[in-house]
């Protein structure tokens, strides 16, 4: 099967394919889930197969490898032909990675894609990196959540980390960038996981000794601006956990959050050197705050006051967070069996 | 879009999704060209959704059935695995290598279809695995050489998911070294409780979480059945369903911040599933919005108004058969699901006792 577009010319009309026996697909009597190919992929298919069966390394089969990836970024087999060709002719691979800097805007979402410029810049392996994460910032901002992008990206820093291409100011200059991502958008969740990468997970980093503090009031100050933000508090969640600190020191900073008179809450430290909400809250801010909740909760087990603990996750179940009710009566009965 | 198609579905549409899956038999339009080299996953999709709506038999013919399944055995690897699609028309393995997505699918395919196995390259599907396998235990859809390195940017929790899944089917897993994948996959865990695609990156999804929770619990079940450990995958995941049951905002989004996707169903019902506890899914909202993103005239978009396709529509089945088979009071009708081998658990037993009799 395969749709006519009727300004096409084909390969066999064309003086470079002349000495070429294009072979059709075979699909056989009982072809399951048959494509409708346009005849532009059809036909480069054609002669693509009689290429690869002569394993034939040329301009003219990279010419029509970048053809049908065109048409399916998804090709797998035909991307490692691709790259096999380009090396056994010896190409200039910048230049292939100019091409892919043009072909990576429309097709974000192919893992190919992304694969083929992993492997490029393994070949080429600059002294300085910089150009390329220059790129992948600047290819972040129309799509800034893009998995592939700040998997890229990730895959960057430590590749070349291990070949020692880091410098210290690299790394620098990198926080200050994903500072200003975070400016600009605080609930951009990949953001705030480039920030563990670099503050906590990257290798050279000690966060214990150089910082915790610092980054358990950064992470405060961010759930001031955007107090319903998930990701910040699973960031701020995530370093208790991670560097195993009790929770119960930060709940005055969310304390307001659940709209609950601090002098209720047991065992509740007075005084705090953590950065506190605005007193009065904005009122903008919907209250109560479930995740804050849900805080003050799993505070209360920490300190043993599990019928307390039940009763916060009572009220998410029936009042706060209804979508989750299921999981917070099943956290309350948790509370009840302890 | 017109009006009509962003109209509020209510009613589950069974007749609409048969239809829907027997035409993408017949053809796929040329917007689904992008899938050429994947054409045994998007025959999967169509053929396990017909399984789970227990129409297969009613709507086809013996004939159609054992034609689709010459067509699969015709891309069985000579080396061993599945090829994805005719696209090569060639037997040159070295321009036409076995696909290890595709090759997982074949088999589950191949299963539905209730075909004898007799012909399954068993030794050969174990050499495959191992030339997929990377030194840091993930897997290559694709066997790597030196210019195509098994390591890299697609070896990540998905294919480790996938061969999983194949040594478990064919109850074989000396082609898979099983300590590095598993030291991979709790690497890829994340500051949030869910899991990346790859160990130090830097953000947990939907379906790379299902793929680890899956693998972690094929291989626990492994090691279980051989030293009678019993290391369920439920221990030390508190903050993993925390993850997951929190990405539910009707249906469910991928990831903090992002809008609700269809396959999302799927991917985080199904971990949670695999947790032990798809009874804390607000499954009337899932629902809702499951059926709000049917297309009028059969199958599912990746969200309401979308087109459909056969990856969303297949996992929006498999997402309602979580939900709703044991206790069918919506009369979906659909059959129960396998939800580490994601087929119904009708064709899973039936391939269990298949790969017991041909292994005898």
């Amino acid at each position: 099967m395969s749709v006519a577009t009727s300004s096409y010319i084909p390969l066999a009309e064309r003086n470079l394919w002349h000495d070429i026996k294009p072979i059709p697909q075979d699909d056989g009597p009982n072809p399951v889930v048959p494509i409708m190919y346009s005849e532009e992929y059809r036909d480069a298919m054609d002669y693509f197969r009689a290429v690869a069966a002569a394993e034939e390394r040329s301009e003219r089969a990279l010419e029509l490898t970048e053809t049908i990836i065109r048409l399916n970024p998804a090709h797998y087999t035909v991307w490692q032909y691709r790259m096999a060709t380009l090396l056994a002719l010896n190409k200039d691979l910048e230049e292939e990675l100019q091409l892919m800097n043009e072909f990576a805007i429309q097709n974000l979402k192919s893992y190919q894609v992304w694969h083929h410029r992993l492997l490029l810049l393994t070949h080429i392996s600059p002294k300085d990196p910089s150009f390329e994460i220059e790129y992948i910032h600047q290819s972040l901002l129309p799509d800034p959540k893009n998995y592939h992008t700040w998997a890229y990206l990730h895959w960057l820093y430590s590749h070349f980390y291990t070949l020692d291409r880091i410098s210290n100011q690299q790394w620098q200059n990198e926080l200050k960038w994903c500072e200003e991502m975070l400016r600009v958008d605080g609930r951009n969740n990949s953001a705030w996981g480039w920030r563990w990468y670099l503050r906590v997970a990257r290798p050279g980093t000690d966060l214990e000794k150089d910082g915790l503090k610092e980054e358990l009031s950064y992470a405060l100050k961010a759930i001031h601006l955007t107090p319903h933000n998930v990701s910040v508090w699973n960031y701020l969640r995530g370093l208790l956990r991670h560097f195993k600190l009790p929770l119960s020191p930060l709940l005055p900073a969310i304390l307001p959050y659940t709209t609950r008179p601090s002098a209720k809450i047991p065992g509740n430290p007075q005084d705090l050197d953590f950065p506190l909400p605005s007193s009065p809250l904005a009122d903008d801010t919907p209250l109560p705050v479930s995740l804050a909740l849900e805080y003050l909760a799993d505070t209360l087990l920490e300190q043993g006051l599990s019928a307390e603990a039940g009763e916060v996750f009572s009220e998410l179940s029936t009042q706060y967070d209804r979508m989750r009710a299921g999981y917070w009566e099943y956290k309350r009965r948790e509370c009840i069996e302890e | 879009m017109t009006e009509s198609i962003t109209l509020q579905q209510s009613t589950f549409k069974r007749n609409g999704h048969i239809n829907y899956f027997l035409r993408c038999l017949r053809a796929l339009p040329t917007a689904a060209q992008g899938s050429d080299s994947n054409r045994m996953t998007a025959a999967f999709f169509c053929l396990s959704g017909l399984d789970l709506l227990g129409a297969l038999d009613e709507k086809t013919t013996e004939e159609q059935r054992n034609g689709w399944i010459d067509w699969i055995w015709s891309l069985q690897a000579t080396t061993g695995g599945f090829r994805g699609s005719t696209f090569m028309t060639t037997y040159n393995d070295k321009t036409s290598p076995a696909h290890l997505p595709s090759t997982y699918t074949a088999l589950l395919t191949l299963s539905i279809l209730r075909a004898p196995l007799d012909r399954l390259n068993i030794s050969g599907l174990t050499t495959f695995l191992q030339s997929c396998q990377a030194k840091d235990g993930s897997f290559s859809p694709v066997p790597g050489d030196d210019i195509y390195p098994n390591e890299g940017f697609q070896s990540d929790v998905r294919m480790v998911y996938i061969a999983s899944v194949i040594s478990d089917i064919i109850g074989d897993f000396s082609g898979i070294n099983v300590q590095a994948p598993k030291q991979f996959i709790e690497s890829c865990k994340t500051w949030e409780g869910g899991y990346a695609s790859r160990p130090g990156i830097i953000e947990a999804q939907g379906g790379t979480t299902y793929c680890s929770l899956a693998t972690l619990s094929i291989f626990d079940k492994h090691e279980s059945a051989s030293s009678q450990i019993d290391t369920s995958v439920e221990n030390g995941q508190k903050d993993t369903l925390r993850w997951l049951i929190s990405r539910q905002i009707g249906g469910f989004q991928g990831r903090p911040g992002k809008l609700q996707d269809v396959c999302y169903s799927f991917w985080c019902g199904g971990a949670i599933s695999i947790l032990g506890h798809s009874g804390l899914i607000n499954r009337d909202e899932d629902r809702s919005f499951l059926l709000s993103a049917q297309f009028p005239l059969g199958g599912f978009g990746k969200e309401p108004g979308d087109y459909p396709d056969p990856f969303h529509s297949y996992l929006a089945l498999a997402a309602l058969s979580l939900t709703h088979s044991s206790d069918d009071t919506q009369g979906l009708g659909l059959k129960a699901l396998d939800v580490l081998w994601n087929v119904s658990q009708h064709t899973s037993d039936w391939l269990k006792n298949e790969m017991a009799r041909i292994r005898r």
